[in-house]
Protein backbone atom coordinates (compact mmCIF):
# COMPACT_ATOMS: atom_id res chain seq x y z
CA UNK A 1 0.00 0.00 0.00
CA UNK A 2 1.37 3.19 -0.88
CA UNK A 3 1.33 6.43 1.12
CA UNK A 4 2.40 10.19 0.36
CA UNK A 5 2.93 13.55 1.68
CA UNK A 6 3.39 17.08 -0.47
CA UNK A 7 3.89 20.26 1.05
CA UNK A 8 5.11 23.73 -0.38
CA UNK A 9 6.13 26.72 1.88
CA UNK A 10 6.68 30.13 0.72
CA UNK A 11 10.00 31.91 0.37
CA UNK A 12 10.83 34.69 2.79
CA UNK A 13 12.05 36.75 -0.32
CA UNK A 14 9.12 36.51 -1.62
CA UNK A 15 7.52 37.68 1.12
CA UNK A 16 9.39 40.60 1.57
CA UNK A 17 8.79 41.78 -2.52
CA UNK A 18 5.28 40.56 -1.78
CA UNK A 19 5.13 37.86 -4.37
CA UNK A 20 3.05 35.00 -3.92
CA UNK A 21 4.31 31.91 -3.32
CA UNK A 22 4.85 30.16 -6.87
CA UNK A 23 5.60 26.59 -5.94
CA UNK A 24 2.67 23.87 -6.18
CA UNK A 25 2.70 20.50 -4.87
CA UNK A 26 0.42 17.30 -4.69
CA UNK A 27 0.11 13.63 -4.52
CA UNK A 28 -1.95 10.98 -4.88
CA UNK A 29 -2.29 7.33 -4.13
CA UNK A 30 -4.16 4.75 -5.44
CA UNK A 31 -3.76 0.71 -4.71
CA UNK A 32 -1.65 0.08 -7.99
CA UNK A 33 0.29 3.12 -8.05
CA UNK A 34 1.44 6.67 -6.57
CA UNK A 35 2.52 9.94 -7.92
CA UNK A 36 4.22 12.72 -6.42
CA UNK A 37 4.48 15.73 -8.06
CA UNK A 38 5.98 19.76 -7.64
CA UNK A 39 6.43 22.80 -10.06
CA UNK A 40 8.08 25.84 -9.59
CA UNK A 41 6.26 29.18 -11.03
CA UNK A 42 9.15 31.16 -12.60
CA UNK A 43 7.85 34.11 -10.78
CA UNK A 44 9.91 36.68 -12.98
CA UNK A 45 8.41 40.04 -14.66
CA UNK A 46 6.89 38.20 -17.71
CA UNK A 47 5.78 35.30 -15.97
CA UNK A 48 3.21 36.94 -13.87
CA UNK A 49 0.70 34.57 -13.19
CA UNK A 50 3.01 31.78 -12.90
CA UNK A 51 2.12 30.90 -9.13
CA UNK A 52 -1.06 29.55 -11.26
CA UNK A 53 1.03 28.09 -13.84
CA UNK A 54 2.83 26.03 -11.50
CA UNK A 55 -0.64 24.60 -9.97
CA UNK A 56 -1.67 24.11 -13.23
CA UNK A 57 1.28 21.85 -14.04
CA UNK A 58 0.18 19.53 -11.42
CA UNK A 59 -3.32 19.33 -11.89
CA UNK A 60 -2.01 18.62 -15.71
CA UNK A 61 0.44 16.02 -14.54
CA UNK A 62 -2.03 13.86 -11.82
CA UNK A 63 -4.89 13.87 -15.39
CA UNK A 64 -2.18 12.85 -17.88
CA UNK A 65 -1.09 9.94 -15.54
CA UNK A 66 -4.51 8.42 -13.89
CA UNK A 67 -5.62 8.81 -17.63
CA UNK A 68 -2.77 6.58 -18.81
CA UNK A 69 -3.54 4.19 -15.83
CA UNK A 70 -6.94 3.86 -16.25
CA UNK A 71 -6.82 0.42 -17.66
CA UNK A 72 -4.25 -0.40 -15.64
CA UNK A 73 -4.20 -4.50 -16.62
CA UNK A 74 -3.65 -3.13 -20.36
CA UNK A 75 -1.49 -0.73 -19.49
CA UNK A 76 0.87 -2.55 -17.31
CA UNK A 77 1.21 -5.09 -19.81
CA UNK A 78 2.44 -2.62 -22.67
CA UNK A 79 4.01 -0.32 -20.30
CA UNK A 80 7.70 -2.19 -19.81
CA UNK A 81 7.86 -2.54 -23.23
CA UNK A 82 7.55 0.77 -24.39
CA UNK A 83 8.17 2.86 -21.53
CA UNK A 84 10.41 5.40 -24.03
CA UNK A 85 7.44 6.02 -26.19
CA UNK A 86 4.58 5.61 -23.38
CA UNK A 87 6.22 8.47 -21.37
CA UNK A 88 7.26 10.76 -24.32
CA UNK A 89 3.38 10.09 -24.78
CA UNK A 90 2.68 10.94 -20.98
CA UNK A 91 4.58 14.33 -21.28
CA UNK A 92 2.96 15.42 -24.06
CA UNK A 93 -0.67 14.72 -22.70
CA UNK A 94 0.71 16.96 -19.31
CA UNK A 95 1.94 19.49 -21.96
CA UNK A 96 -1.37 19.47 -23.98
CA UNK A 97 -3.45 19.16 -20.33
CA UNK A 98 -1.35 22.38 -19.10
CA UNK A 99 -2.00 24.27 -22.06
CA UNK A 100 -5.84 23.58 -22.19
CA UNK A 101 -5.78 24.96 -18.19
CA UNK A 102 -4.17 27.67 -19.37
CA UNK A 103 -5.91 28.43 -22.26
CA UNK A 104 -9.64 28.20 -20.23
CA UNK A 105 -8.06 30.51 -17.37
CA UNK A 106 -6.85 33.18 -19.75
CA UNK A 107 -10.51 33.00 -21.73
CA UNK A 108 -11.76 33.85 -18.28
CA UNK A 109 -9.11 35.35 -16.72
CA UNK A 110 -8.01 38.20 -19.25
CA UNK A 111 -4.66 40.19 -18.38
CA UNK A 112 -5.90 43.13 -16.62
CA UNK A 113 -4.90 46.78 -17.18
CA UNK A 114 -2.45 46.54 -13.92
CA UNK A 115 -0.71 43.19 -15.15
CA UNK A 116 0.33 44.94 -18.37
CA UNK A 117 1.21 48.69 -16.62
CA UNK A 118 4.31 46.76 -16.07
CA UNK A 119 5.18 46.74 -20.06
CA UNK A 120 5.54 48.58 -22.50
CA UNK A 121 2.97 47.72 -25.70
CA UNK A 122 6.07 46.49 -28.07
CA UNK A 123 7.24 44.25 -24.72
CA UNK A 124 3.90 43.00 -23.73
CA UNK A 125 3.64 42.01 -27.30
CA UNK A 126 6.48 40.10 -27.84
CA UNK A 127 5.41 37.45 -24.69
CA UNK A 128 3.65 34.45 -25.64
CA UNK A 129 0.56 33.99 -23.44
CA UNK A 130 1.21 30.93 -22.67
CA UNK A 131 4.64 32.21 -20.70
CA UNK A 132 2.83 34.28 -18.39
CA UNK A 133 2.14 31.01 -16.84
CA UNK A 134 5.91 29.52 -17.16
CA UNK A 135 6.49 26.97 -14.46
CA UNK A 136 9.00 24.09 -13.83
CA UNK A 137 7.82 20.00 -13.30
CA UNK A 138 8.91 17.07 -11.58
CA UNK A 139 6.56 13.95 -10.41
CA UNK A 140 7.71 10.65 -9.78
CA UNK A 141 5.44 7.63 -10.27
CA UNK A 142 5.63 4.35 -8.29
CA UNK A 143 3.60 1.37 -9.29
CA UNK A 144 3.95 -2.20 -8.09
CA UNK A 145 6.95 -3.39 -10.97
CA UNK A 146 8.01 -0.21 -12.05
CA UNK A 147 8.71 3.21 -11.19
CA UNK A 148 9.50 6.29 -13.53
CA UNK A 149 9.97 10.40 -13.92
CA UNK A 150 9.87 13.41 -15.50
CA UNK A 151 10.94 16.57 -15.51
CA UNK A 152 11.18 20.30 -17.61
CA UNK A 153 13.13 22.71 -15.38
CA UNK A 154 15.33 22.57 -12.38
CA UNK A 155 14.12 20.63 -9.24
CA UNK A 156 15.31 17.44 -8.00
CA UNK A 157 14.49 13.87 -7.29
CA UNK A 158 15.51 11.52 -4.76
CA UNK A 159 14.54 7.58 -5.11
CA UNK A 160 15.40 5.01 -2.12
CA UNK A 161 15.18 1.30 -3.56
CA UNK A 162 15.61 -1.44 -1.43
CA UNK A 163 19.21 -1.54 -0.83
CA UNK A 164 18.86 2.16 1.16
CA UNK A 165 20.90 4.37 -0.89
CA UNK A 166 19.35 7.34 -1.47
CA UNK A 167 19.66 8.33 -5.48
CA UNK A 168 19.23 10.36 -8.09
CA UNK A 169 17.78 8.38 -10.81
CA UNK A 170 16.58 10.86 -13.80
CA UNK A 171 18.95 11.00 -16.68
CA UNK A 172 18.97 14.57 -17.87
CA UNK A 173 18.29 15.79 -21.14
CA UNK A 174 21.88 16.81 -22.86
CA UNK A 175 19.45 18.00 -25.61
CA UNK A 176 17.89 20.59 -23.62
CA UNK A 177 20.19 23.77 -24.96
CA UNK A 178 22.26 24.51 -21.08
CA UNK A 179 21.70 28.43 -21.27
CA UNK A 180 17.95 28.54 -21.42
CA UNK A 181 15.75 27.61 -18.68
CA UNK A 182 13.44 24.54 -19.50
CA UNK A 183 9.56 25.49 -18.99
CA UNK A 184 6.63 23.74 -19.84
CA UNK A 185 5.65 26.87 -21.49
CA UNK A 186 8.28 26.43 -24.24
CA UNK A 187 7.00 26.11 -27.43
CA UNK A 188 9.35 22.76 -27.78
CA UNK A 189 8.92 21.82 -23.85
CA UNK A 190 8.18 18.54 -25.39
CA UNK A 191 11.54 17.79 -26.52
CA UNK A 192 13.10 19.52 -23.40
CA UNK A 193 11.77 17.01 -21.04
CA UNK A 194 14.21 14.45 -18.62
CA UNK A 195 12.59 11.55 -17.72
CA UNK A 196 13.94 7.85 -16.18
CA UNK A 197 12.55 4.36 -15.71
CA UNK A 198 13.54 1.90 -13.79
CA UNK A 199 12.03 -1.84 -14.03
CA UNK A 200 12.29 -4.76 -11.18
CA UNK A 201 13.46 -2.66 -8.33
CA UNK A 202 11.30 -2.43 -5.30
CA UNK A 203 11.44 1.16 -4.41
CA UNK A 204 11.10 2.45 -0.43
CA UNK A 205 10.16 5.74 -0.91
CA UNK A 206 10.56 8.51 -3.86
CA UNK A 207 10.57 11.87 -3.58
CA UNK A 208 10.05 15.04 -6.18
CA UNK A 209 11.34 18.56 -4.97
CA UNK A 210 11.82 22.41 -6.41
CA UNK A 211 15.17 23.72 -6.84
CA UNK A 212 14.62 25.93 -3.28
CA UNK A 213 15.34 22.50 -1.16
CA UNK A 214 18.44 21.88 -3.07
CA UNK A 215 20.08 24.91 -2.53
CA UNK A 216 19.58 25.05 1.27
CA UNK A 217 22.39 22.57 1.54
CA UNK A 218 26.04 22.94 1.52
CA UNK A 219 27.09 19.67 -0.24
CA UNK A 220 24.81 16.84 -2.27
CA UNK A 221 25.44 14.65 0.41
CA UNK A 222 23.86 16.22 2.88
CA UNK A 223 21.12 16.59 0.26
CA UNK A 224 20.86 13.10 -0.20
CA UNK A 225 21.32 11.87 3.55
CA UNK A 226 18.32 14.34 4.50
CA UNK A 227 16.04 12.12 2.12
CA UNK A 228 17.36 9.17 4.16
CA UNK A 229 16.28 10.70 7.20
CA UNK A 230 12.91 11.39 6.29
CA UNK A 231 12.23 8.04 5.20
CA UNK A 232 13.49 6.44 8.62
CA UNK A 233 10.60 9.05 9.49
CA UNK A 234 7.70 8.03 7.70
CA UNK A 235 6.83 4.48 9.76
CA UNK A 236 4.77 6.92 11.84
CA UNK A 237 3.97 9.60 8.93
CA UNK A 238 1.43 11.75 10.77
CA UNK A 239 3.28 12.61 13.12
CA UNK A 240 6.08 13.21 10.64
CA UNK A 241 4.00 15.87 8.71
CA UNK A 242 4.35 18.90 11.35
CA UNK A 243 8.09 17.67 11.75
CA UNK A 244 8.19 18.05 7.97
CA UNK A 245 6.62 21.03 7.41
CA UNK A 246 8.71 23.22 10.14
CA UNK A 247 11.91 21.94 8.72
CA UNK A 248 11.02 23.10 5.36
CA UNK A 249 10.23 26.33 6.39
CA UNK A 250 13.01 26.60 8.61
CA UNK A 251 15.11 25.49 5.47
CA UNK A 252 13.17 28.30 3.24
CA UNK A 253 14.36 31.27 5.89
CA UNK A 254 17.09 30.21 6.54
CA UNK A 255 18.75 28.64 3.37
CA UNK A 256 17.87 31.00 0.40
CA UNK A 257 14.49 32.36 1.19
CA UNK A 258 13.30 30.46 -1.82
CA UNK A 259 10.20 28.76 -2.18
CA UNK A 260 10.26 24.84 -1.08
CA UNK A 261 7.97 21.95 -2.14
CA UNK A 262 8.69 18.38 -1.31
CA UNK A 263 6.38 16.03 -2.25
CA UNK A 264 6.51 12.05 -1.02
CA UNK A 265 5.33 9.05 -1.79
CA UNK A 266 6.10 5.42 -0.08
CA UNK A 267 5.51 1.70 0.13
CA UNK A 268 4.36 1.16 3.64
CA UNK A 269 5.08 -2.34 3.34
CA UNK A 270 8.24 -2.09 1.95
CA UNK A 271 9.58 0.33 4.20
CA UNK A 272 8.38 -1.30 7.16
CA UNK A 273 10.45 -4.65 6.08
CA UNK A 274 13.12 -2.43 5.59
CA UNK A 275 13.19 0.18 8.05
CA UNK A 276 16.20 -1.61 10.02
CA UNK A 277 18.09 -0.97 6.61
CA UNK A 278 17.15 2.62 6.88
CA UNK A 279 17.62 3.19 9.97
CA UNK A 280 21.52 1.83 9.85
CA UNK A 281 22.25 3.90 6.44
CA UNK A 282 21.01 7.60 8.29
CA UNK A 283 24.14 6.31 11.14
CA UNK A 284 26.32 5.33 8.33
CA UNK A 285 25.61 8.68 7.09
CA UNK A 286 26.13 10.71 10.00
CA UNK A 287 29.90 8.52 10.33
CA UNK A 288 30.48 9.38 6.94
CA UNK A 289 29.40 13.42 6.69
CA UNK A 290 31.81 13.14 10.11
CA UNK A 291 34.65 11.41 8.32
CA UNK A 292 34.00 14.54 5.43
CA UNK A 293 34.08 17.04 7.83
CA UNK A 294 37.77 16.03 9.39
CA UNK A 295 39.44 15.63 6.05
CA UNK A 296 37.76 19.06 4.75
CA UNK A 297 39.38 20.82 8.45
CA UNK A 298 42.44 18.81 7.44
CA UNK A 299 45.08 21.38 6.73
CA UNK A 300 47.28 20.59 4.00
CA UNK A 301 50.25 23.00 4.32
CA UNK B 1 -8.25 0.66 -12.42
CA UNK B 2 -9.16 0.35 -8.79
CA UNK B 3 -10.79 3.04 -7.17
CA UNK B 4 -10.15 1.91 -3.78
CA UNK B 5 -7.69 4.08 -1.53
CA UNK B 6 -7.78 7.13 -3.71
CA UNK B 7 -6.63 9.83 -2.12
CA UNK B 8 -7.72 13.37 -4.15
CA UNK B 9 -4.64 14.96 -5.32
CA UNK B 10 -3.96 17.77 -2.34
CA UNK B 11 -3.02 20.64 -4.10
CA UNK B 12 -1.01 22.42 -1.30
CA UNK B 13 -1.64 26.33 -0.98
CA UNK B 14 1.50 28.13 0.07
CA UNK B 15 2.21 28.55 3.66
CA UNK B 16 3.84 31.30 4.44
CA UNK B 17 7.31 30.93 6.19
CA UNK B 18 7.25 33.55 8.97
CA UNK B 19 3.33 32.39 9.72
CA UNK B 20 5.30 29.31 10.57
CA UNK B 21 7.41 30.54 11.99
CA UNK B 22 6.39 32.77 14.39
CA UNK B 23 4.51 29.91 16.17
CA UNK B 24 7.75 28.65 17.38
CA UNK B 25 9.65 29.79 20.55
CA UNK B 26 12.79 31.59 19.79
CA UNK B 27 15.43 30.22 21.65
CA UNK B 28 16.63 33.34 22.20
CA UNK B 29 17.05 37.07 21.64
CA UNK B 30 19.71 37.13 19.51
CA UNK B 31 19.96 38.43 15.85
CA UNK B 32 19.62 36.40 13.21
CA UNK B 33 23.23 35.23 13.13
CA UNK B 34 24.58 31.67 12.10
CA UNK B 35 23.90 29.85 15.40
CA UNK B 36 21.13 31.81 16.57
CA UNK B 37 19.23 31.75 13.29
CA UNK B 38 19.44 28.14 13.24
CA UNK B 39 18.41 27.57 16.86
CA UNK B 40 15.13 29.42 16.19
CA UNK B 41 13.22 26.86 14.58
CA UNK B 42 15.40 23.51 15.64
CA UNK B 43 13.63 20.99 18.04
CA UNK B 44 15.07 18.77 19.88
CA UNK B 45 13.03 15.72 18.61
CA UNK B 46 13.63 17.40 14.94
CA UNK B 47 15.37 14.57 13.38
CA UNK B 48 16.14 16.30 10.24
CA UNK B 49 18.21 19.14 11.80
CA UNK B 50 21.14 16.47 11.46
CA UNK B 51 21.74 17.97 7.87
CA UNK B 52 22.17 21.71 8.46
CA UNK B 53 20.56 24.99 6.38
CA UNK B 54 23.05 26.41 4.00
CA UNK B 55 22.55 30.25 3.34
CA UNK B 56 23.78 32.10 0.14
CA UNK B 57 28.16 31.50 -0.02
CA UNK B 58 30.95 34.20 -0.72
CA UNK B 59 34.20 32.78 -1.23
CA UNK B 60 37.25 34.50 -0.66
CA UNK B 61 40.45 33.17 -2.14
CA UNK B 62 43.42 34.26 -0.96
CA UNK B 63 46.53 34.11 -3.86
CA UNK B 64 49.87 34.22 -1.12
CA UNK B 65 53.43 34.35 -2.67
CA UNK B 66 55.42 31.97 -0.75
CA UNK B 67 58.34 32.55 -2.77
CA UNK B 68 61.53 32.79 -1.38
CA UNK B 69 62.10 36.65 -1.49
CA UNK B 70 59.03 36.60 1.15
CA UNK B 71 61.18 35.21 3.49
CA UNK B 72 61.48 36.87 7.21
CA UNK B 73 59.66 40.32 8.05
CA UNK B 74 56.74 39.96 5.57
CA UNK B 75 56.40 36.39 5.87
CA UNK B 76 56.28 36.95 9.12
CA UNK B 77 54.01 40.02 9.38
CA UNK B 78 51.43 37.90 6.65
CA UNK B 79 51.14 35.31 8.88
CA UNK B 80 50.17 37.63 11.82
CA UNK B 81 48.09 40.08 10.24
CA UNK B 82 46.42 36.75 8.23
CA UNK B 83 46.10 34.80 11.57
CA UNK B 84 43.78 37.98 13.39
CA UNK B 85 42.27 39.02 9.81
CA UNK B 86 40.25 35.71 9.99
CA UNK B 87 37.85 36.51 13.62
CA UNK B 88 37.65 39.72 11.74
CA UNK B 89 36.12 39.07 8.43
CA UNK B 90 33.95 36.53 10.66
CA UNK B 91 32.21 39.82 11.59
CA UNK B 92 31.64 41.24 7.83
CA UNK B 93 29.63 38.91 5.79
CA UNK B 94 25.67 40.36 6.01
CA UNK B 95 24.15 37.30 8.24
CA UNK B 96 22.04 36.18 5.39
CA UNK B 97 25.96 34.96 3.74
CA UNK B 98 27.89 32.00 4.73
CA UNK B 99 31.60 33.56 4.12
CA UNK B 100 33.67 30.27 2.92
CA UNK B 101 37.79 30.97 2.81
CA UNK B 102 40.28 29.22 0.55
CA UNK B 103 44.02 29.84 0.68
CA UNK B 104 46.38 29.09 -2.53
CA UNK B 105 50.41 29.44 -1.87
CA UNK B 106 52.66 29.26 -4.75
CA UNK B 107 56.29 29.47 -5.14
CA UNK B 108 58.13 26.76 -7.19
CA UNK B 109 55.05 24.32 -6.60
CA UNK B 110 51.58 25.76 -5.80
CA UNK B 111 49.66 24.47 -2.87
CA UNK B 112 46.17 24.90 -1.24
CA UNK B 113 46.29 25.37 2.52
CA UNK B 114 42.82 23.20 2.60
CA UNK B 115 41.32 20.67 -0.07
CA UNK B 116 38.12 22.84 0.01
CA UNK B 117 36.79 26.09 1.07
CA UNK B 118 36.16 26.33 4.73
CA UNK B 119 33.62 27.78 6.61
CA UNK B 120 35.00 31.14 8.36
CA UNK B 121 33.94 29.62 11.77
CA UNK B 122 36.02 26.82 11.10
CA UNK B 123 39.13 28.42 9.41
CA UNK B 124 42.50 28.44 10.95
CA UNK B 125 45.26 30.18 9.40
CA UNK B 126 48.30 27.93 9.11
CA UNK B 127 51.49 29.84 9.57
CA UNK B 128 53.43 29.67 6.16
CA UNK B 129 56.69 29.32 4.95
CA UNK B 130 58.67 30.75 2.37
CA UNK B 131 61.26 29.40 -0.32
CA UNK B 132 61.75 29.10 -3.80
CA UNK B 133 60.76 30.70 -7.06
CA UNK B 134 57.17 33.03 -7.99
CA UNK B 135 55.19 30.60 -10.17
CA UNK B 136 52.16 33.34 -10.81
CA UNK B 137 51.41 31.45 -13.94
CA UNK B 138 50.65 27.88 -12.40
CA UNK B 139 48.99 29.54 -9.74
CA UNK B 140 45.93 31.42 -12.22
CA UNK B 141 45.94 28.10 -13.83
CA UNK B 142 45.49 26.40 -10.32
CA UNK B 143 42.64 28.83 -9.43
CA UNK B 144 41.22 27.95 -12.69
CA UNK B 145 40.27 24.56 -12.19
CA UNK B 146 39.25 24.87 -8.93
CA UNK B 147 37.37 27.93 -9.40
CA UNK B 148 34.05 25.33 -10.91
CA UNK B 149 31.00 24.04 -10.46
CA UNK B 150 32.64 20.72 -10.47
CA UNK B 151 35.72 21.60 -7.95
CA UNK B 152 35.89 24.13 -5.13
CA UNK B 153 32.62 25.66 -5.77
CA UNK B 154 30.48 22.94 -5.97
CA UNK B 155 27.89 23.58 -3.04
CA UNK B 156 24.24 23.34 -4.24
CA UNK B 157 23.34 26.56 -2.35
CA UNK B 158 23.56 30.16 -4.31
CA UNK B 159 26.88 31.93 -4.72
CA UNK B 160 27.63 35.41 -4.51
CA UNK B 161 30.94 35.97 -7.40
CA UNK B 162 34.19 34.69 -5.05
CA UNK B 163 36.48 37.54 -4.25
CA UNK B 164 40.05 36.94 -5.28
CA UNK B 165 42.96 38.69 -3.83
CA UNK B 166 46.30 38.14 -4.59
CA UNK B 167 49.49 39.26 -2.57
CA UNK B 168 52.95 39.19 -4.10
CA UNK B 169 56.48 40.63 -3.53
CA UNK B 170 57.94 40.14 -6.64
CA UNK B 171 58.16 39.52 -11.13
CA UNK B 172 56.74 35.99 -11.81
CA UNK B 173 59.19 33.83 -12.60
CA UNK B 174 56.86 31.70 -15.26
CA UNK B 175 55.00 32.86 -17.90
CA UNK B 176 52.11 34.14 -15.91
CA UNK B 177 50.52 35.56 -18.98
CA UNK B 178 49.49 32.01 -20.39
CA UNK B 179 48.16 31.54 -16.81
CA UNK B 180 46.51 34.69 -16.77
CA UNK B 181 44.56 33.99 -19.99
CA UNK B 182 43.54 30.67 -18.93
CA UNK B 183 41.51 32.01 -15.83
CA UNK B 184 40.08 35.64 -18.13
CA UNK B 185 38.02 32.71 -19.31
CA UNK B 186 36.82 31.57 -16.12
CA UNK B 187 33.06 33.12 -15.60
CA UNK B 188 33.86 32.91 -11.65
CA UNK B 189 37.09 35.21 -12.39
CA UNK B 190 35.34 37.44 -14.71
CA UNK B 191 32.02 38.04 -12.53
CA UNK B 192 34.50 38.09 -9.14
CA UNK B 193 35.86 40.91 -7.37
CA UNK B 194 39.65 41.55 -8.01
CA UNK B 195 41.91 42.67 -5.56
CA UNK B 196 45.93 43.14 -5.64
CA UNK B 197 48.89 43.92 -2.88
CA UNK B 198 52.15 44.76 -3.74
CA UNK B 199 54.83 43.61 -0.65
CA UNK B 200 57.46 45.89 -0.75
CA UNK B 201 59.36 48.02 -4.13
CA UNK B 202 60.06 44.91 -6.00
CA UNK B 203 56.01 44.22 -6.78
CA UNK B 204 54.92 44.95 -10.48
CA UNK B 205 52.04 47.22 -10.52
CA UNK B 206 51.25 46.47 -14.03
CA UNK B 207 51.23 42.89 -13.51
CA UNK B 208 48.85 43.33 -10.83
CA UNK B 209 46.60 45.58 -12.05
CA UNK B 210 46.18 42.98 -15.13
CA UNK B 211 45.34 40.58 -12.82
CA UNK B 212 42.53 42.85 -11.56
CA UNK B 213 41.67 44.56 -14.62
CA UNK B 214 42.03 48.03 -13.35
CA UNK B 215 45.19 50.18 -11.17
CA UNK B 216 42.59 51.25 -8.48
CA UNK B 217 42.47 47.83 -6.85
CA UNK B 218 45.88 47.69 -6.72
CA UNK B 219 47.91 48.69 -3.45
CA UNK B 220 51.14 48.59 -2.26
CA UNK B 221 52.46 47.85 1.37
CA UNK B 222 56.17 49.03 2.41
CA UNK B 223 55.97 47.72 5.78
CA UNK B 224 54.68 45.57 8.05
CA UNK B 225 52.36 47.90 9.55
CA UNK B 226 51.49 49.41 5.86
CA UNK B 227 50.88 45.24 4.90
CA UNK B 228 48.07 44.46 8.06
CA UNK B 229 46.33 48.02 7.30
CA UNK B 230 46.22 46.91 3.46
CA UNK B 231 45.52 43.46 4.24
CA UNK B 232 42.74 44.60 6.49
CA UNK B 233 41.58 47.03 3.93
CA UNK B 234 41.11 44.73 0.91
CA UNK B 235 39.67 41.73 2.76
CA UNK B 236 37.27 43.41 4.77
CA UNK B 237 35.94 46.08 2.13
CA UNK B 238 36.02 43.08 -0.98
CA UNK B 239 34.03 40.63 1.20
CA UNK B 240 31.53 43.69 2.36
CA UNK B 241 30.75 44.11 -1.58
CA UNK B 242 30.95 40.93 -1.90
CA UNK B 243 28.55 39.64 0.02
CA UNK B 244 25.99 42.62 -0.98
CA UNK B 245 23.15 41.98 -2.87
CA UNK B 246 22.75 45.20 -5.57
CA UNK B 247 19.95 46.39 -7.36
CA UNK B 248 19.63 44.55 -10.66
CA UNK B 249 17.39 47.19 -11.93
CA UNK B 250 18.51 50.80 -12.89
CA UNK B 251 16.02 53.76 -11.98
CA UNK B 252 14.16 53.66 -15.02
CA UNK B 253 13.11 50.20 -13.55
CA UNK B 254 15.32 48.59 -16.79
CA UNK B 255 16.44 45.10 -15.65
CA UNK B 256 20.52 45.24 -15.55
CA UNK B 257 22.72 42.46 -17.39
CA UNK B 258 24.33 40.80 -14.33
CA UNK B 259 27.67 41.86 -16.16
CA UNK B 260 27.11 45.53 -15.63
CA UNK B 261 25.95 44.36 -11.85
CA UNK B 262 29.52 42.98 -11.62
CA UNK B 263 30.97 46.14 -13.09
CA UNK B 264 29.41 48.01 -10.84
CA UNK B 265 30.93 46.15 -7.63
CA UNK B 266 34.40 46.04 -8.90
CA UNK B 267 34.10 50.01 -9.71
CA UNK B 268 33.03 50.47 -6.30
CA UNK B 269 35.83 48.31 -4.58
CA UNK B 270 38.43 50.35 -6.50
CA UNK B 271 36.70 53.52 -5.59
CA UNK B 272 36.38 52.34 -1.73
CA UNK B 273 39.76 51.30 -1.49
CA UNK B 274 41.60 54.05 -2.49
CA UNK B 275 39.39 56.29 -0.77
CA UNK B 276 40.58 54.43 2.42
CA UNK B 277 44.31 53.99 1.70
CA UNK B 278 44.27 57.62 1.28
CA UNK B 279 43.23 58.04 4.71
CA UNK B 280 45.53 56.24 6.22
CA UNK B 281 47.92 58.06 8.54
CA UNK B 282 51.75 58.31 7.96
CA UNK B 283 53.81 55.58 8.55
CA UNK B 284 57.05 55.50 10.13
CA UNK B 285 57.97 51.61 10.45
CA UNK B 286 60.86 50.31 9.01
CA UNK B 287 60.47 48.95 5.03
CA UNK B 288 60.73 46.09 4.40
CA UNK B 289 63.32 46.62 2.01
CA UNK B 290 65.52 48.32 4.17
CA UNK B 291 68.81 46.10 4.69
CA UNK B 292 67.25 44.12 1.64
Amino acid sequence: MFNGFSHSVMGASHEKTGLVCQDSSAHKVTEHYAIAVVADGHGSKKHFRSNLGSQFAVEATIEAIDRFFEDYDEFISNFPANHKMIIKNIQKQVISNWNNRVNAHLAENPVTADEKSKFTDEEFEKIPPESYYGSTLIAAVAAENFTFGLQIGDGSLVAIFDDGEAVMPMEYNEAAPANVTASICNSNAASMFSGFYVENKKLIAMYASTDGLYTSFGSEYDFLDYHTIITSQLTNVETFKTVIVNNLTKRSRYGTEDDISLSCVFSEELLNENIGLINEKVEENKQRSAERKAERLTKKI
Amino acid sequence: MSNENITEPVINSAESASAAADNFEPAGSAAPNTNAADSLLDFDDDPLSATGVSRKSLVIFFLIDTSGSMKGKKMGELNTVMEELIPEIRRVGEADTEVKVAVLTFSTEVRWMYSAPIPIEEFEWARLRASGVTSLGAAFKELSLRMSRNSYLNSPSLSFAPVIFLMTDGYPSDDYKEGLRELQSNSWYKFGLKAALGIGSEANDNVLAEFTGSADTVVHAYSGSQLAQMIKIIAVTSSQIGSKSMTLSDETGRELAEEDVFAAKQKLLGQQIQELVSNQVEDSDVPFDTGW
